[in-house]
């Protein structure tokens, strides 16, 4: 069920927990969401939900224990540096916890990494920091904590919203208008993922298939532009969809993507993209290292520091790690030589920008480094030679068959096509569109249902 | 009115989902009867949505009475011998033991026929066993028959339909005859068991004799131009041939991702028309085709072999001179091979078996190309693939010059 994009998901949990979550008099509210929430991750992770559990009461012990040392109008020093030992032991125990899930996964199955345990992890270590600095105002109720932790929307992949932004254990005010428009982005989300990015991985697949040694140069740009837009379509999508349910169950929208290809540089684009992991790591990590109020050194190094986790925290393989560390280094040489320079060109940033970040998406997906060479060098011929049986004629058919999904996908990133949504979404038209775009989603849905090979056909 | 004001979206994905339910329930017992849905996680609207890719479509069940009919007579159908005048048992006589054929005699629902209805009752001999409530006693045939028909439906015997209804567009001709088996044909040592129907477990039904007679033929080796009068038909393993080897230099290839051997005559191939019209168009000397992944997970192994028939007998009689090449279907790797229950080498090798026997040696041939890209273990080397079922692009090469050791002339 993990996925919202299943049918199981769609008519059967969510129907059946909206019903209940409504009717249900508000001060029980958080209580059902937290049962539903724990409901959902269990049916994905039967096991692994035992260390979810574990690691959402160590770390409501410990926000508590730096809340009880918080309290009172003036606060000694004694007390304070209880508040940051228990703040400390809390994050120590939570990166622990990350780093043997990695590190198993990595070493002996990629089946023992529990689902979504990097973002709800991540959550936690957020929680114990805005404990420490005192940005969480009242005192927190169990349930609200644990909720904040698990909640299903947020549960497998974020976004990684602040404790704060949730209004835990406050009066929450659901109105037909709220739910209506969460609807609308979750359906929106829905269909990005289903009728977009879904389709495109197809192509993706397809290049797999044929072996990167035998596409045309134009095919492996192609590809590289399709596999971008599933990754955006994918996770926007995805995130899309989060947010929508929270805000149908009367929550905040939280935003986490903010139009990333039409950035000017890769700094910016990772301003907009996955926004609330970006921040993260700003508020987390590299404003604590020192941020960019100290020496060049410092601050490369800072960056450096800040990529490096980011690219562990995407993934298992070695890729991951180049990944990170070609986008630290291009951060740090816009922040340090030639960012101001790029400022100053129109266009030149977004071409920067829609010719780089393909070719570091292809870093990202393909996993075997020998493969990923062979990629490059067909990228780039002059360098990677002519390949092995390569059918010059490839991206005609490719073009013809994918040439749809990149037109619509290529628009969805035009921000101004994605205000047009945003501002008529009353209008009837827009409605009929979107139910339009859920029953094609289903459509899909059930055909791939029964029959896994409906995306993959032989 | 207030909600219609404040949550207009809501309601209408409420009430088009509401229809779409009623649709898909309305229809379970007839036209849907054939979807496979699972209650537990799938809404009942999705039958509609599946449906409309065996091309079912909600106003049939208004349009056809035929199917109407029967879905009452398998509802009423508690015993009592009664009269019924709306099947055509002319295709149940050729009904398969799983009694997929039945259904798809009953949604063709062509009329009234008589003559061949004394064949009915051995044909159904294999099937009182899934009705233990039915009293078959045999003194009544047409009882035999919805007996068998209702377990049928009620046991949701239901992908074979999906090709049943398929082959009903096409003539009631039977071309495989149980009884007759013209140009030396091979006769099926066994029948499927229901049990193998119900698991998508393709029997081996033939052994590999047709493989071996095949194999004694003794093939030449030729060069390029050999295939410049060659067709090649086949699903996307074959686009692979096409697109990765020069031999679409030479040979047509009418070749589309998820053809099946139901689809191989009438499809419609992009800016090409149909195997049948470019039959009658050109003049082939040989005729190559490799399909049968696809739809492993289909019907049985009868299903499958009378429809192979079919399409090589029906090109064969448009292009009576060309040497029909059956190509055995490219099995897949090991890892594949271990952990899918439809898309397996096991099911594979049966359908290969079978398809074998059609082989002459004169006009039909049969080749298998896994002879030269599988492993010691008989599964697709897994060096040769990405995604464990298609060759990857520099070793269609194989593939070309295994066809070149397999001239006749």
């Amino acid at each position: 069920m993990v996925s919202f994009s299943s049918l199981e998901f769609l008519f059967r949990f969510l129907p059946i927990f909206l019903i209940l979550y409504f009717v249900i008099p508000s001060k029980y509210k958080e209580a059902v969401l937290l049962a539903g929430s724990l409901v959902f991750y269990a049916v994905g992770e039967p096991v692994f939900i035992l260390v979810l559990i574990l690691a959402t009461s160590l770390n409501y012990f410990f926000g508590m224990r730096i809340w009880k040392h918080g309290e009172g109008f003036a606060i000694h020093e004694w007390q304070k540096r209880k508040r940051r030992n228990a703040m400390i032991s809390a994050v120590l125990l939570d990166v622990l916890i990350l780093a043997v899930f990695k590190i198993l996964a990595v070493f002996v199955d990629n089946a023992l990494l529990p689902i979504g345990i990097s973002y709800y992890i991540f959550k936690m270590i957020s929680f114990q920091a805005d404990m420490l600095r005192g940005e969480v105002w009242k005192k927190p109720k169990f349930v609200s904590v644990a909720l904040y932790f698990t909640i299903f929307p947020q549960i497998v992949s974020g976004p990684i919203m602040r404790y704060d932004e949730g209004g835990f254990g406050e009066e929450r005010r659901c109105s037909l208008e709220q739910f209506e428009d969460g609807l609308k982005y979750l359906v929106l989300g829905l269909g990005m993922k289903v009728l977009l990015a879904d389709r495109l991985a197809i192509l993706w697949n397809d290049l797999q298939m044929i072996g990167f040694q035998s596409i045309s140069t134009p095919l492996a740009w192609f590809g590289a532009a399709g596999y971008s837009l599933q990754l955006y379509f994918d996770f926007w999508g995805y995130s899309l969809m989060a947010s929508g349910l929270m805000v149908m169950l009367g929550f905040e929208f939280i935003p986490n993507f903010n139009h990333p290809y039409a950035a000017k540089s890769i700094s910016e684009f990772y301003r907009r993209w996955h926004v609330t992991l970006g921040s993260w790591f700003r508020d987390y990590v590299y404003i604590p290292l020192g941020g960019s109020r100290c020496s060049k050194f410092r601050l490369a190094v800072n960056l450096a520091v800040v990529w490096l986790l980011t690219g562990i925290w995407h993934g298992n393989g070695l890729n991951y790690l180049i990944w990170g560390a070609v986008l630290g280094l291009f951060v740090i040489l816009e922040k340090l030589v030639y960012g101001k320079y790029l400022k100053k060109v129109p266009v030149a940033g977004n071409l920067y920008v829609l010719l780089l970040i393909p070719l570091t998406w292809v870093t990202f997906a393909v996993t075997d480094l020998k493969k990923l060479g062979i990629y490059f060098g067909r990228l780039f011929p002059m360098i990677g030679g002519a390949g092995i049986a390569v059918n010059q004629q490839d991206i005609f058919r490719y073009a013809e068959n994918y040439g749809i999904y990149f037109i619509a996908g290529i628009a969805l990133c035009i921000p101004a096509v994605y205000e047009l949504f945003e501002k008529h979404k009353r209008n009837p038209v827009v409605i009929l569109l979107l139910a339009a775009v859920f029953w094609a989603s289903v459509y899909l849905l059930c055909s791939s249902a029964g029959n896994p090979f409906m995306y993959l056909k032989f | 009115m207030k909600f219609i004001r404040k949550c207009p979206f809501f309601l209408l994905l409420l009430s088009t989902g509401l229809l779409f339910s009623v649709i898909g329930f309305g229809g379970l017992k007839n036209i849907y009867a054939t979807q496979e849905y699972d209650p537990v996680t799938s809404p009942v609207l999705s039958v509609m949505f599946t449906a409309l890719n065996d091309e079912i479509y909600p106003w049939q069940m208004f349009a056809e009475k035929g199917i109407m009919t029967i879905a009452d007579n398998v509802a009423e159908n508690t015993g009592e011998a009664g009269d019924d005048g709306e099947r055509s048992p002319e295709e149940n006589s050729e009904m398969p033991p799983d009694g997929g054929e039945s259904e798809s005699s009953m949604a063709a629902g062509d009329g009234t026929e008589d003559r061949q209805r004394e064949k009915a009752p051995e044909e159904m001999d294999g099937k009182k066993e899934e009705n233990p409530s039915e009293d078959v006693s045999g003194n009544s045939i047409n009882h035999t028959v919805k007996g068998a028909i209702a377990g049928a439906i009620s046991n949701s015997f239901n992908e074979a339909i999906d090709t049943t209804i398929k082959n009903s567009m096409e003539s009631g001709v039977a071309a495989n005859d149980a009884e007759e088996f013209p140009k030396g044909r091979l006769a099926p040592l066994r029948e499927s068991t229901r049990e193998e129907y119900l698991n998508h477990i393709s029997a081996d039904i033939y052994g590999d004799v047709g493989v071996q007679r095949a194999a004694a033929y003794e093939f030449e080796t030729v060069d390029e131009s050999y295939f410049d009068d060659a067709l090649f038909i086949g699903d996307s393993r074959t686009v692979g041939l096409r697109d990765y080897t020069d031999l679409s230099e030479h040979a047509d290839f009418y070749c589309e991702t998820s053809l099946t051997i139901y689809k191989a005559l009438t499809q419609k191939f992009k800016g090409k028309g149909t195997v049948e019209e470019a039959l009658l168009k050109n003049t082939y000397g040989k005729i190559y085709i490799m399909v049968g992944v696809n739809e492993l997970g289909q019907g049985t192994t009868e299903n499958f072999m009378e429809e192979y028939t079919k399409v090589v007998d029906r090109i064969h009689e448009l292009a009576p001179e060309a040497k029909i090449f059956i190509q055995g279907i490219m099995r897949v790797t090991g890892k594949k091979h271990n952990s899918d229950a439809i898309f397996n080498n096991n099911n594979i090798n049966a359908r290969n078996n079978a398809i074998a026997t059609l082989a002459d040696n004169e006009q039909f041939f049969y080749i298998d190309v896994n002879e030269v890209i599988c492993d010691e273990e008989g599964n697709l080397n897994a060096e040769y693939t990405h995604d464990q079922l298609h060759l990857l692009g520099m070793y269609n090469d194989l593939w070309k010059e295994f066809l070149m050791t397999k001239g006749v002339n």
